[in-house]
């Protein structure tokens, strides 16, 4: 995180020109040049985990994509954030993750309000190529107050960092690898039954898509209210 | 056992270790690596052991590494004082007393021996073993080792790994003393750097580089990693090189360590490597006792010490980030990068990782120094790698070549080539990260950059040799199954990705693929490569990615055609026979109906499928014999002379009549077409019979006066009696086939006119035209091409060949002219550039034809014809050739060797090849291709023109009569679907009752060839040489058919 007095760099953002400390990453670079690059995992005040791939960014001078959300500024770096292969790039990984679980949105919770949804409607994904799975995954009703649904879980871990890092619990982890991956409470126990959750619902704001929500939330009804969450987050971060 | 303080307790140790290397009695050397063990070295060992103790010997017995070549394990060593050291191969426990009473008399057991070593160069030190046994190859001269050059594999398979002193003794922990001593880090990572050493785990990036990084970076704690998690399906020079030799990477590692400042080693290492993870515990334990490891060593103020870690087998772990995760106690995940291991790696301390292999290449650096080491190897890859070429080549094993050494020296050179009658199609380097290198690109050289040119990798070194057996949509398909189910699942692209991309090649394999999905796959594939978080998933789709650019006609033969030309893709097959019959003839159905005396419908169900079987089962290049699993037991199941035999016993007996009724009451309907066949071979044969069945009008057009092309007017009256083609001819007329002799098309009558009078012409000319050697003397006299000659002989001509012939080539054609030749008295001789195995005729007919007096002159080029002033042949001058390089044939190329020979003769026969005389096609507007041949959809056999269609040689240039017959079959399928709709053909096809079954008893017998005249009966007369298999005989192949149709 910045510290005072750091050493500031100049790069280009297509083509603009941002200063700005050593330490910020391409994402904060952007979002001073007020460009706009997709994310889902990433979750201000929290550690990046460079999961969705949404942020990849072409930088002028490196052969390969750089994701935005961890790649540190440098001076001179020229950064582009949208061509027509990033476009096509950020649209399949949209596609793939609305054809891995179930994504009904006119059944959601969070139907209005999730952020895959909303990217998909940005990023102009009016329909998805590939054979949807469908797998039969289980929604952990256990929680006193609060529902995880797998099926419209993502995995961008969010839950898990938030948990870890702004709340201390260490509730999540993700279980298993590849397609057989799960975010799991405890170890692998009924939310209900995770003795180390300590109820305070920070995952469920933090949940981009209606995977971790409020029991007695109907249809559209639920809002994850993040703003909250990034001040708590950002404090935190800071102070670490 | 002695702590190592300084020099003279150093150089007593080692003077030990030379002593036990080099004793005063035999010494037996047992190579005992996982390789080994698993073929019995464990067994051999022990009884040599008994039978030392037994006898009372002065024998020292030890355990080694391996040496390297897989395929003949378990390898021994054997020294003798004074003698070389003798290598033995596949040493079984029973040779124990034959090598032990050898070496009584001071020799080697010669069935055993393989090779022998004078000297060897441990790089660290040079060891001189002794000269003898003049009778044994030296080791460098077996084309295995041919080229190695061992400096990662010094010293394996020649110490005892769990003998440190044997290690020392080889001037082990020699660098890491002269480090020590000197006490200037810094000017080793100069060395390194300017060894241009560069990562062994695959991604090249420069050691000494990394090094500096590291040694840079300050922190009260810093760690030293060897990455020894190997997961590459077919790799195992790791597991190898720290079985044979673990102290060589141990001193690597305390290097590193005593370089970068750092004073904890950690080697990660596989648990499915128990006997590494064994030896190396060993190891470090007795480095401890020597004052190698821990505090203080050698005595000086240096403290290091190394700590072994087992993975839990997840290919990611691999990757140095999750590598180092799963160090944390954390699951193997990888991180984003930066922040870089050499910044915040192992517990967010400055990291070095590096590959077990990179380690082994350190301590040579440091003795022998950097300009010694880019004396080897390319010059942006200096040094050697150590590869494991597994695969389909008959040697295989760990090899360990300079870097640029171009691939066909490791598959043709090394490897020895491909099993007999198979050609190799593809090396896969660089495991599932890694990527299919087609044949023809076998000269590229393996060095980091040009395999990446490529889409490949040079990866850990994995080299996977694959020929015609092997599907590569299934390649594909299994490398993406792998990293599908080794991805961690934490970026999308990767978990995701890779999922649908499976789903994708299971529906090519299975022949669900659709178009679409080609290119989706490989749009897929780039934005897996481009936007995955590590090295799994940003190289897992190389392996599609690389399929599809060099073999893209295969996943269209998945597609299109619903053909696995490998037979690997289970679903698209019958069985492996049917699936190489160019005619996709059911095969194990007739050889059951045989079994069960049913030689009827065994007839019914060989002419559906075949309408030429007596004829093809003469003379077929039975590609099916090649793929029969039967020769997994002992040879192929004869399926040719069987259905020649079923064939035959129709044709001969009085039920002819009533089974050609039978095939022509299968005619559908007229359909009201008329079709013309352009050429009465083979092709156009086949087609006409199942137009005709098919209910259409069939006139089949010809230049010569009958039928049968090729067939009757190429192929000796010997190996195919007229009689025979005109039965089989006479049963495609009674379907209705007309047929217009003496017409040649394109000259007597135009294509053009052709497609006025008819709905649909299918073009299915032969090669008549001989292909022309340039040479000086062929406008003499008695130089002919064989074609002409042959054509002659069939009309009953007696060409003019004199006394003495020479035939130039190698093909059928050659040997059909050399046989005609001795059966017109003359003597006969084939001139051929290659080598016997080369030669591409039937190897049955050349060797009739060497039993009935034709001599081959092998490795002879023709170099000019001689005349004797009026205008005949006098004789033929040839050049030897020897074999140099290999070509994109897989075969050697031959060289002139400048040694003319001059060969009397009275007569030249050239048979260099046959090509198509399409030329008269361009004139009515089709496309030819730069070979001469028509231009066609491969998959519709549809011409330029519409309602024109081709097939046979016309399109694929020379080839055989099987190949020939399956263009007509495809033809007249695609022809009547195009006009009729589909599934009409497979309407016509009989159906029997028949369920395929397993036989319950494996029959033992072995094959049964066709009985033969004598040679020197046949020499005489234009008699069929082959008689046949007689009914008992065909029955008993029949039963030796394991069935691979059944299912379930």
């Amino acid at each position: 995180m910045p510290e005072a007095g750091q050493k500031k760099v100049s790069i280009r953002i297509d083509g603009e020109l941002v200063q700005l400390p050593a330490s910020h990453t391409i994402l904060q670079a952007a979002a001073m040049a007020g460009r706009f690059i997709p994310t889902l995992c990433h979750f201000d005040g929290l550690a990046d985990a460079g999961a969705c791939r949404l942020c990849v960014v072409e930088v002028s001078g490196v052969a390969r994509l750089l994701p935005a959300c961890t790649t540190p500024v440098q001076e001179g770096m020229s950064v582009v954030t949208d061509s027509p292969k990033l476009a096509a790039y950020r649209r399949m990984i949209l596609e793939l993750l609305l054809a891995e679980r179930n994504h009904v949105c006119a059944v959601c919770v969070s139907n209005g309000h999730c952020e895959l949804q909303n990217l998909a409607a940005q990023l102009g994904v009016a329909s998805v190529r590939y054979p949807y799975r469908y797998p039969k995954l289980p929604v952990d009703l256990s929680h006193p107050r609060f529902v995880l649904d797998q099926n419209r879980c993502i995995l961008c871990s969010r839950c898990v960092r938030v948990c870890a890092s702004v709340e201390g619990a260490h509730v999540w982890n993700v279980m298993s690898r590849g397609i057989h991956s799960m975010v799991v409470a405890d170890l692998n126990d009924p939310w209900g039954d995770a003795s180390s959750c300590t109820g305070c619902g920070k995952c469920v704001n933090a949940c981009p898509t209606g995977a971790l929500s409020e029991k007695g939330q109907a249809v559209e009804e639920m809002m994850k209210n993040t703003a909250q969450l990034v001040t708590i987050a950002m404090r935190k971060a800071v102070r670490a | 056992m002695s702590r190592i303080e300084d020099l003279s307790t150093f150089n007593d140790v080692r003077e030990r270790g030379v002593a036990k290397l080099l004793p005063g009695v035999p010494r037996i050397a047992v190579g005992m690596g996982t390789c080994g063990r698993g073929n019995g070295a464990e067994g051999v060992y022990h009884a040599l052991a008994e039978r030392i103790s037994y006898y009372g010997m002065d024998v020292q017995l030890v355990g080694t590494g391996c040496f390297g070549p897989c395929s003949e394990e378990p390898l021994v060593n054997v020294f003798i004082p004074g003698q070389p050291l003798v290598i033995l191969r596949r040493v079984q426990a029973s040779d124990a007393d034959r090598i032990l009473s050898a070496i009584t008399t001071g020799h080697v057991p010669a069935e055993l021996a393989w090779c022998k070593v004078e000297d060897w160069d441990h790089v660290t030190a040079h060891f001189k073993y002794g000269h003898g046994y003049p009778e044994l190859p030296d080791w460098r001269d077996i084309p295995f080792f041919a080229g190695q050059k061992k400096i990662v594999l010094r010293n394996c398979g020649v110490i005892n790994p769990d003998d440190i002193e044997e290690y020392i003794g080889v001037g082990g922990y020699q660098a890491l003393y002269k480090v020590l001593i000197d006490g200037r880090p810094e000017s080793v990572i100069e060395q390194i750097k300017a060894a241009k050493l560069r990562g062994r785990g695959g991604a090249g990036y420069l050691t000494g580089l990394k090094w500096d990084f590291m040694a840079k970076a300050r922190d009260v704690e810093k760690y030293v990693i060897c990455n020894a998690d190997e997961g590459d399906p077919g790799a195992y020079m790791n597991r190898n090189e720290i079985e044979s030799d673990p102290h060589a990477l141990l001193e690597g590692i305390i290097i590193g360590g005593y370089v970068m400042k750092s004073t904890k080693g950690i080697i990660y290492v596989r648990s499915e490597y128990p006997l590494a993870v064994h030896r190396l515990e060993r190891a470090i334990e007795q480095a401890r006792q020597y004052g190698l490891l821990g505090v203080k060593i050698l005595d000086r103020p240096f403290d290091f010490d190394i700590e072994l870690v087992e993975g839990a087998g997840a290919f990611v772990c691999g990757e140095e980030t999750a590598l180092i995760a799963s160090l944390e106690g954390q699951a193997g995940r990888p991180r984003p990068r930066p922040p870089f291991p050499a910044e915040q790696g192992l517990f967010g301390r400055p990291t070095n990782i590096n590959n077990v292999e990179t380690w082994y290449n350190v301590p040579p650096i440091i003795i022998k120094g950097p300009a010694w080491f880019t004396e080897t190897g390319s010059a942006r890859s200096a040094g050697t790698k150590v590869f494991s070429l597994v695969g389909k080549v008959r040697n295989t094993g760990l090899v360990e070549m300079p870097l640029g050494t171009p691939l066909k020296t490791f598959v043709y050179g090394i490897g020895g080539g491909g099993a007999p009658g198979r050609s190799i199609k593809a090396v896969q380097t660089g495991g599932p990260s890694g990527g299919c290198i087609p044949q023809e690109m076998f000269d590229t050289p393996v060095d980091y950059e040009t395999l990446a040119q490529l889409g490949s990798i040079m990866g850990s070194g994995g080299m996977v040799v694959m020929d015609e057996d092997n599907c590569m949509v299934d390649v594909a398909r299994y490398f993406i199954e792998f990293t599908h189910s080794e991805s961690c699942g934490k970026c999308v692209p990767c978990r995701v990705g890779l999922d649908v991309s499976l789903k994708i090649l299971d529906d090519f394999t299975t022949g669900k693929g659709t178009a679409a999905q080609l290119d989706q796959i490989v749009e897929l594939g780039r934005m897996i490569r481009d936007t995955s978080l590590c090295g799994l998933g940003q190289s897992a789709p190389n392996p599609v990615l690389t399929t599809m650019r060099h073999f893209r006609h295969e996943f269209e033969d998945h597609m299109i055609a619903k053909r696995c030309r490998a037979g690997v893709c289970g679903s698209l097959a019958l069985s492996p026979c049917e699936n190489s019959c160019p005619l996709h003839m059911n095969i194990p159905r007739f050889l059951a109906l045989l079994k069960q005396n049913r030689l009827e419908d065994a007839f019914e169900s060989v002419v559906m499928d075949n309408p030429l079987p007596a004829s093809t089962g003469r003379v077929c290049q039975h590609p099916c014999d090649n793929r029969c699993r039967r020769q997994t037991i002992d040879e192929a199941v004869n399926m040719r002379e069987v259905h020649r035999f079923i064939a035959d016993a129709i044709y001969q007996s009085d039920r002819f009549d009533a089974l050609a009724a039978r095939v022509v009451a299968r005619k559908l309907p007229a359909t009201g077409y008329r079709m013309a066949v352009a050429g009465a071979g083979p092709t156009g044969l086949t087609a006409a019979f199942y137009l005709a069945l098919l209910g259409h009008q069939v006139t089949v057009y010809d230049g010569k006066p009958e039928a049968g092309g090729m067939l009757r007017y190429a192929l000796p009256e010997y190996r195919l009696p007229k009689a025979v083609l005109a039965k089989e001819i006479e049963m495609i007329a009674r379907l209705g086939v007309q047929f217009v002799f003496n017409t040649r098309i394109g000259f007597d009558l135009s294509l053009n006119d052709l497609g006025s009078s008819h709905d649909v012409v299918f073009i299915s000319i032969g090669t008549w035209k001989e292909s022309w050697v340039h040479l000086p003397g062929t406008e003499l006299k008695g130089v002919m091409p064989a074609l002409p000659l042959l054509e002659a002989v069939s009309r009953g001509e007696a060409p003019p060949l004199g006394r003495k012939v020479l035939i130039i080539g190698g093909g059928n054609a050659a040997v059909d002219a050399a046989r005609t030749a001795r059966r017109h008295g003359a003597e006969a001789a084939i001139v051929y550039r290659r080598e016997r195995k080369d030669m591409p005729a039937i190897a049955e007919e050349v060797h009739a034809a060497e039993q009935e007096g034709v001599k081959i002159v092998f490795l002879a080029a023709p170099h000019r014809i001689l005349g004797d002033g009026e205008g005949n042949v006098k004789a033929l001058e040839v050049v030897r050739t020897r074999l140099g390089e290999y070509d994109r044939s897989g075969r050697r190329k031959p060289v002139s060797t400048g040694e003319v020979i001059r060969m009397d003769c009275d007569a030249v026969v050239l048979a260099v090849g046959e090509t198509v005389d399409a030329d008269f096609c361009r004139a009515s507007g089709f496309s030819l291709t730069e070979g001469g041949t028509l231009v066609v959809d491969r998959f519709t056999l549809e011409t330029s023109r519409p309602n024109f269609y081709a097939g046979g040689d016309v399109i694929s240039g020379a080839s055989n009569v099987s190949n020939a017959m399956g263009y007509g079959k495809k033809a007249a399928r695609i022809i009547d679907e195009r006009l009729m709709g589909a599934g009409r053909l497979a309407q016509v096809l009989p159906g029997f009752d028949y369920v395929p079954r397993a036989p319950d008893q494996l029959s033992s017998a072995r094959r049964h060839e066709t009985a033969v005249l004598p040679a020197a009966e046949r020499a005489q007369s234009v008699e069929e040489v082959a008689i046949g298999l007689s009914a008992a005989c065909a029955l008993e192949e029949a039963r030796r058919c394991l069935h691979c149709d059944a299912r379930g």
